[in-house]
């Protein structure tokens, strides 16, 4: 079981509940929204966040070195310079 | 002797990030054939006297004259032409580049040379960055090309903040060889790993 963590509008916190790693995109996406829209995420809760919110995100998917499993969404970083 | 740090890219994060170097026990490369633009100032580590002068210079000549700290400037374009010679020599390669092509052909360098590479990386929006090392990283491209960030000045509170997380890392490669990723948002700053 994973960790989900979500990034938005410069918010990022975990979700309490653990995710199977192996979700797919489009469900953690989906969850995503439905978390966000119940406030079921600390200091993001946005109850009529758009069905789409997350569709241009990133999902990552980390195995840390003590082993526990983490699934990031976030917006994509494309720029530096 | 001390190590070689190569910054690639000497722009928002790149010029930001590099200031916070100037005490580091390395020697810095700063790689970019970029130009100064009065927009630039808004947003990045340079001043007016700057203007007009190749980036990487431009910072190079900003360390010395305001911190006595010495770097080594090259004006000119990192491809899979020239990598291999630009990364030579170096203990660690910095990725501060601003399109997905020119990450991914640093990437592919560095890990041929077996050179240990980290990426910083803001997103369009300017609310969220990520400090990642080469092995957790995947290059993202913008949603529509040409698509425009950091020009306003608005995000630089975010781009000094991913900066310092980045001179932190590289801090901590050179003194420990420790290797750690930065989730960076307006809520804090999150190691994860």
């Amino acid at each position: 079981m994973a960790t989900l963590n979500i990034t938005y509008n410069g918010h990022s916190a975990d979700y309490e509940l653990p995710l199977d790693f192996a979700t797919s995109d489009a469900d953690i996406r989906r969850i995503a929204v439905e978390i966000v829209r119940s406030g079921g995420l600390r200091g993001l809760h946005i109850a009529n966040l758009a069905q789409n919110a997350f569709a241009s995100f990133v999902i990552d998917r980390l195995t840390g070195t003590d082993g526990a499993q983490r699934i990031y969404l976030r917006p994509k970083v494309p720029f530096g310079a | 002797m001390a190590p070689k740090v190569v910054i690639c890219g000497v722009g928002a994060l790149g010029s930001t990030c590099v200031q916070y170097l100037r005490n580091v026990d390395a020697e810095l490369r700063l790689i970019d054939f970029d130009r100064v633009e009065s927009k630039n100032l808004s947003a990045q580590w340079f001043v007016k006297q700057s203007l007009g002068k190749n980036k990487a210079e431009a910072a190079r000549l900003q360390l010395a004259n305001f911190y006595g700290a010495k770097a080594e400037a090259m004006n000119v374009k990192l491809g899979a032409h020239n990598a291999s010679q630009l990364l030579a020599d170096c203990a660690l390669a910095v990725d501060c580049f601003d399109n997905a092509d020119s990450r991914n052909v640093l990437s592919e360098s560095a890990r041929a040379a077996n050179v240990p590479l980290v990426h910083a990386a803001i997103s369009g929006d300017g609310t969220f960055g990520l400090v990642r090392w080469n092995e957790r990283f995947t290059a993202d491209r913008e949603d529509a090309e040409g698509q425009a960030t950091c020009e306003g000045g608005e995000h630089l509170p975010m781009i000094g903040l991913i900066g310092a997380t980045l001179a932190r890392t590289i801090q901590d490669f050179v003194l420990r060889a420790d290797r750690h990723d930065y989730l960076i948002s307006l809520s804090g700053v999150v190691r994860t790993s």
